[in-house]
């Protein structure tokens, strides 16, 4: 008994961060009276394929620029997992993509987050895409530094030199509204979480601004996988208290078991598909500098991608 | 009896207090070490003595620069900043750059780390607020008479579109004396990591938007400056981080083929093309291949772990020498260059001689070239 105890001493700050960040209710708001994207998917039902599920992977700039409830998402991540061929779809959404808000009205997507929460998040991404989101994970820019520093760092093939004149200094400068200089170098390192932060946010040295963040963004998930499977239950209460209150999840505490052992078994990097919705799917003329999505490409590749 | 009662609760008591503390403890040392900090090289151990590679050889890790020579690590300079080692022709002294988060600077120092004399000065002036107004100078080699310093160099630069550019500049001199050699791309990052050639001119890495929009990396050589220089690798291959061997007549470099994975490879150089591709490394990361000076074999980083931090490792001759005979690639018609250019597909996989890994538990910065006094 008195080990159980011990046991449970040891669990209790994974235990104490895992309730509170995990079983999120999704509160789905009602659609709006001038949805006009309801007739694209009536109500988008679970997969057919056994097992599959969806993820929406949001990321957002919740620095002291935002209030704590209204922050906006700056990356989006539609990841379907289909446990029974090992497949893994990610597909970022722009996040400046012109769409139509659950909450009503147009508007970038990345906003959705801001007027809703995850749940308004969740039905602007059901309705405009036609897909059924499982569940959802949210992590605050502080959180993924924590998150990749609690693992020991990644590993990564940064694809060329980011470089940035005007990177915001939000996460640890007095003022949100600084800027500092980056330059995270090109080809095979070890990153830690502040540099790996870097080089999914630096957006200003790269010809396709958002759509090369995504890409990037993909490759530093892709790498956080790789170095969960290193990981051993014991980690677990390190990394809950490092990471505590900048991730919040539906998935509930049963299903995050289930799902461990399970991202050890994806191996094979040729099942693992990224998909950056770049030109023609998307064109950057939108209003108030956003991107215009061109539902007629769009529709047909998460059809087929996320049946 | 009481006293009997008394003395068993009390030995229960202590029995559960020890149970339950040495499960918290055993549990706690069940952790997989994945966030363990790197240790200096200097205490790391197993220490090096393992395997004593031939002279003196110079990395970077945290921040700071060590030497390794006669298999025992010596750290040069504290934690600040240093990073990217580079030779003298003569051995005698480095020169190595000296990063801040706001811009980076190349110095002169000797071999026991003491700083001899600043050679650039990318700081913004004092008054000045924009951070647009700092330079970064990265990867600096010298000339074969070590009158030119050669460096990846932040200018110009337009406003949000900051890409590094190859600059050749008197070492006793000012950047302002320097000359801008090669046309960086806009918004790809640039060309960095300079090589001057024998023959004249230099080798450098170039990065480009490739023909599915994807950022690339090419090998690059141009003979003069501000012409416009060739590519020496295909898109396809996304080869970087080019290193001549000691006789000038092989080069070594890392290949991605677009992916999270990279190859070491090594290819002839005649000093103008580069020769049919041989893959000695394929099975791990790995960064910054270079060759020793008495030609016994290549060092290379990579994690000593998967997804681990980066070690030393080393791959004797014997593993890429004698050369296997292997087909020339036919050139494709209509490409950019009228070099050999290799198949976009990884070539045949590495021969059966293992890469001996050197150290274990430090954390070396991958991006930072090492350099090796023989």
């Amino acid at each position: 008994m008195s080990s159980v105890a011990g046991g449970l001493a040891y669990f209790v700050p994974a235990a104490q961060t895992a309730l509170e960040a995990t079983g999120q209710v999704i509160q789905l708001p009602s659609p709006s009276p001038t949805s006009i994207f309801t007739s694209r998917s009536p109500s988008p039902s679970p997969s057919s394929v056994p097992g599959a599920f969806t993820v929406l992977l949001l990321g957002s700039d919740d620095d002291s620029k935002f209030s704590a409830d209204h922050v906006l998402t700056q990356s989006m991540i539609l990841v379907r997992v289909v446990p029974s061929t090992k497949e893994v779809t990610m597909l970022s959404i722009p996040r400046d993509l012109y769409v139509h808000l659950s909450t009503g009205g147009f508007a970038k997507i990345d906003g959705a987050y801001s007027y809703g929460g995850p749940g308004a998040a969740i039905a602007t991404v059901q309705q405009d895409f036609g897909v059924h989101i499982d569940d959802y994970i949210w992590v605050g820019l502080l959180g993924l530094v924590k998150l990749i520093d609690a693992i020991g760092g990644i590993d990564v093939v940064t694809s060329n030199p980011v470089m940035d004149d005007y990177y915001p200094a939000d996460i640890y400068s007095g003022w949100p509204y600084d800027y500092e200089r980056v330059a995270v170098l090109a080809g095979p390192q070890h990153l830690d979480g502040i540099h790996a932060m870097q080089y999914v946010r630096s957006r200003h040295g790269d010809l396709q601004s958002d759509f090369g963040r995504s890409q990037r963004q993909q490759q530093v998930l892709m790498a956080i996988r790789q170095k969960a499977k290193q990981l051993s239950p014991a980690d677990l209460p390190a990394i809950s208290a490092a990471i505590g209150g900048e991730l919040k999840t539906s998935i509930g505490l049963s299903k995050v078991a289930q799902l461990l052992p399970l991202a050890a078994s994806f191996d094979n990097p040729d099942q693992i598909r990224q998909i950056v919705l770049l030109p023609p799917y998307t064109h950057g003329d939108g209003p108030d500098g956003s991107i215009n999505p061109n539902w007629n490409l769009i529709l047909p590749l998460v059809r087929q991608y996320f049946p | 009896m009481m006293i009997s009662r008394f003395l068993l609760g009390a030995g229960l008591a202590v029995v559960m207090l020890v149970c339950g503390t040495t499960t918290y403890v055993y549990l706690g040392t069940k952790q997989s070490k994945v966030a363990a900090p790197a240790q200096k090289p200097t205490a790391a151990t197993p220490r090096a003595q393992a395997l004593t590679l031939p002279g003196t050889l110079y990395l970077a890790q945290s921040g700071a620069l060590y030497s390794l020579s006669a298999g025992r690590f010596h750290q040069l300079t504290p934690e600040a900043g240093w990073t990217q080692p580079s030779l003298y022709p003569d051995g005698s002294n480095l020169v190595a750059v000296k990063q801040t988060r706001a811009y980076s600077d190349v110095y002169v120092i000797n071999r026991f780390g003491t700083v001899l004399r600043q050679v650039t000065s990318n700081a913004a002036p004092a008054r000045n607020k924009d951070t647009g107004a700092n330079h970064w100078s990265f990867y600096p080699r010298l000339s074969a008479d070590g009158t030119t310093l050669w460096m990846a160099y932040d200018q110009p630069k337009y406003g949000y579109d900051v890409v590094l550019s190859i600059w050749a500049m008197p070492l006793a001199g000012t950047v302002r004396q320097g000359r801008l050699w090669t046309s960086a791309n806009d918004y790809t990052g640039g060309d960095v990591q300079p090589l001057p050639v024998r023959q004249g001119g230099a080798m450098y890495t170039k990065y480009s938007y490739g023909p599915d929009t994807k950022l690339i990396s090419q090998l690059w050589y141009t003979s003069r400056a501000a012409s416009a220089g060739r590519a020496l690798t295909t898109a396809a291959e996304d080869c970087r981080t080019p290193a001549l061997s000691p006789d000038g007549t092989q080069v070594a470099m890392i290949c991605t083929y677009e992916k999270q994975v990279s190859y070491l490879t090594i290819a002839s150089w005649n000093g103008s093309t580069l020769g049919a591709r041989r893959t000695l490394v394929s099975d791990q990361l790995v960064a910054q291949p270079t060759w020793a000076p008495d030609g016994s074999g290549i060092a290379f980083l990579a994690p000593g772990v998967a997804a681990g931090e980066f070690q030393l490792w080393w791959l004797p001759k014997a593993a890429y020498s004698p050369p296997a005979p292997s087909p020339s690639p036919s050139p494709t018609p209509g490409g950019p260059h009228n070099g050999p250019l290799p198949s976009p597909s990884p070539p045949p996989p590495a021969p059966p001689v293992k890469a001996i890994q050197v150290t274990t538990n430090d954390g070396f910065d991958a991006t930072s070239p090492l350099a090796w006094l023989g």
